[in-house]
């Protein structure tokens, strides 16, 4: 058996710092130091929307214009200084806190989501998240991102009811703003730099939603995942949101059941032969949670059973498949390819509203594998700037 | 009439570029040549064992690479080992840009062979041919070479890939600017 275990490698993204005299603090000084290009456009809404689509800017959707006072304005109510390079993308090119901020004013963001965005860039950045193959790969993949910690409330992240999507608070727009960042900053454009076939609704508002931590049986993710307690982002692909449907079962054994079979599909990637492994992130319910902690109470223990059931048998796939898998190791002495190469592999939170009988799927790409990052604690411009 | 305004760019791109195809492959009998191969296309594995064939009857020294997944502690593995056996080649061939990720990562490491001093060239099948070119540009080696095969391929069986690697051979050696002998470069 040659299955190739998922290990994180010590690899980090480079940011090294550019710039300047910071005598002006974060707010900046009279002299400009936005080093962004200036345009010269019609003011309104309509007539920006109309002009960031020739330019290439936008999603089709009305832009808010991103004129210097409104840039200064949303710096001045954080503690970052413009030139403060926070990733370089996969094409190298970079992304500084100043790009972020003209992406997050054209989205609507407000300013109190900028370092949860930075967190989230810094996530999608890191080396193990391959962001080369999601930018460009044919497959619908988006970063989709689960965060934890009291930022949820003060941002209105969703973390109940419709938290996958449709829920009317601001976290839209700072899922608007971050699928701005990737297509103005990480350069990922339809049939230009992104090959994608289908793409994907998440790829216009992004995926962004809380997990209902209070209602989790287990420890937050982002203290399982990375032992990061309080505010907190996961970055995880995805190639879309599936729902599970089960209003029949009744104890833990019999969810998992239906939860693993249910994701195990022979098209998904993570069982392709293009990708030798792949994680699998899984949204249950409280209600679910709950009942299932009952019988397993340890997580290990959850994503262990689920695991076993999250495959499907080697005679799904024809010989031309098979002869990839087996080369790979991935069929097992049991006959089966499962979808993750460990159950550790299978990523669990909890969110979404108290109907339960849902569960919440959400495949991953494949190679590409989940980040956290401590979200900072912003203090305005003008406070650090006093202290300063 | 509507009051105008200055709006500022939200765009990054990198500034920099090689425009430079980097050096012709030259003569190729006595050169180490590397295919650079991957786990998913092996109408790719079929054409490189093919002109792989008359790069060692030329004279030429022949060695794979094939990549394998990018993350985590293999992903790891893989950049040291391409650094490694970038060392051990003097003319690259890189395969196989017919997907989007598989285009992104050949381009990829065609760039890191070029950087290296090798003699490099891209494989791409026609529907990633200008993908690859925009990639290479957003690399910073917009002059990259890349040698276009036709699509679809991967669909297609052993019997009818032959013939393409047949056919797209001499090609090939044009776009590395590459001769199998000194006679025929003299020619």
């Amino acid at each position: 058996m040659s299955i190739h275990l998922i290990k994180p490698s010590n690899r980090k993204s480079t940011t090294p710092k550019t710039l300047v005299s910071r005598d002006c603090g974060p707010a900046g000084c009279e002299v400009d130091w936005l080093t962004s290009r200036r345009l010269d456009t019609e003011d309104s809404i309509e007539a920006f929307t109309d002009f960031s689509l020739e330019q290439g800017w936008g999603d089709g959707l009305p832009l808010i214009p991103p004129t210097d006072a409104r840039v200064r304005l949303f710096l001045s109510e954080n503690d970052r200084y413009p030139d403060e390079l926070i990733a370089r993308m996969p094409d190298s090119s970079e992304c500084t806190v100043e790009k972020i901020v003209i992406n997050a004013v054209m989205a609507g963001a407000p300013a109190d989501s900028l370092e949860l965005i930075i967190a989230a860039i810094e996530a999608i950045t890191e080396p193990d998240f391959e962001l080369y193959g999601v930018n460009a790969t044919t497959a619908p993949v988006y970063p989709g991102f689960i965060v934890n910690g009291p930022i949820r409330d003060a941002l209105k992240i969703p973390y109940s009811y419709g938290c996958a999507g449709g829920v009317a608070t601001k976290a839209n727009a700072i899922g608007r703003a971050i699928r701005l960042i990737m297509r103005n900053v990480a350069g990922q454009v339809a049939g230009v730099t992104t090959q994608t076939t289908f793409g994907s609704p998440g790829r216009l508002g992004g995926l962004i939603m809380g997990e209902w931590e209070e209602k989790s049986p287990w420890a937050p993710l982002a203290e399982r995942h990375a032992g990061i307690k309080g505010n907190a982002v996961t970055a995880f692909s995805t190639i879309g949101t599936m729902n599970i449907l089960d209003t029949t079962s009744s104890g833990a054994l019999a969810f998992l059941e239906m939860i693993g079979k249910s994701v195990s599909y022979a098209g998904a990637n993570c069982f392709s032969p293009a990708m030798e492994f792949s994680e699998m992130t899984i949204g249950i319910n409280p209600i679910c949670a709950e009942i299932i902690a009952r019988e397993l109470p340890t997580i290990e223990d959850v994503q262990e059973v689920l695991w076993k059931y999250a495959a499907v048998p080697a005679d799904w796939f024809q010989r031309l498949h098979l002869n990839q898998l087996e080369a790979q190791g991935r069929i097992r002495e049991d006959g089966k390819i499962y979808a993750t190469p460990e159950p550790k592999d299978v990523i669990l939170f909890v969110c979404g509203g108290l109907g339960g009988l849902h569960a919440l799927g959400l495949h991953s790409f494949g190679s590409s594998l989940a980040q956290t990052k401590e979200i900072a604690t912003a203090a305005p411009a003008h406070e650090v700037q006093a202290a300063e | 009439m509507m009051a105008r305004i200055k709006v500022l760019d939200p765009t990054a791109n990198r500034s920099d570029d090689n425009a430079s195809p980097g050096p012709d492959a030259g003569v190729l009998a006595g050169k180490r040549i590397g295919f650079r191969l991957d786990q998913i296309w092996r109408c790719w594995d079929l054409i490189s064992e093919n002109w792989a064939e008359k790069f060692r009857d030329a004279g030429a020294e022949v060695s794979f690479w094939r990549s394998t997944n990018r993350s985590g502690e293999e992903g790891e593995e893989q950049a040291r080992s391409l650094d490694a056996w970038l060392k051990t080649i003097d003319v690259a061939v890189v395969g196989l840009a017919n997907c989007g990720s598989c285009t992104g990562w050949t381009i990829r490491d065609a760039i890191a062979a070029a950087n290296a001093g090798v003699a490099t060239t891209a494989i791409a099948t026609k529907n990633f041919e200008e993908f690859a070119h925009e990639l290479a540009a957003r690399g910073g080696r917009s002059g990259l070479r890349v040698h276009v095969l036709p699509y679809p391929l991967n669909e297609l069986s052993r019997e009818e890939v032959e013939p393409v690697a047949e056919a797209y051979f001499a090609g090939a050696l044009e776009v590395m600017g590459a001769s199998l002998s000194a006679q025929e470069k003299a020619a």
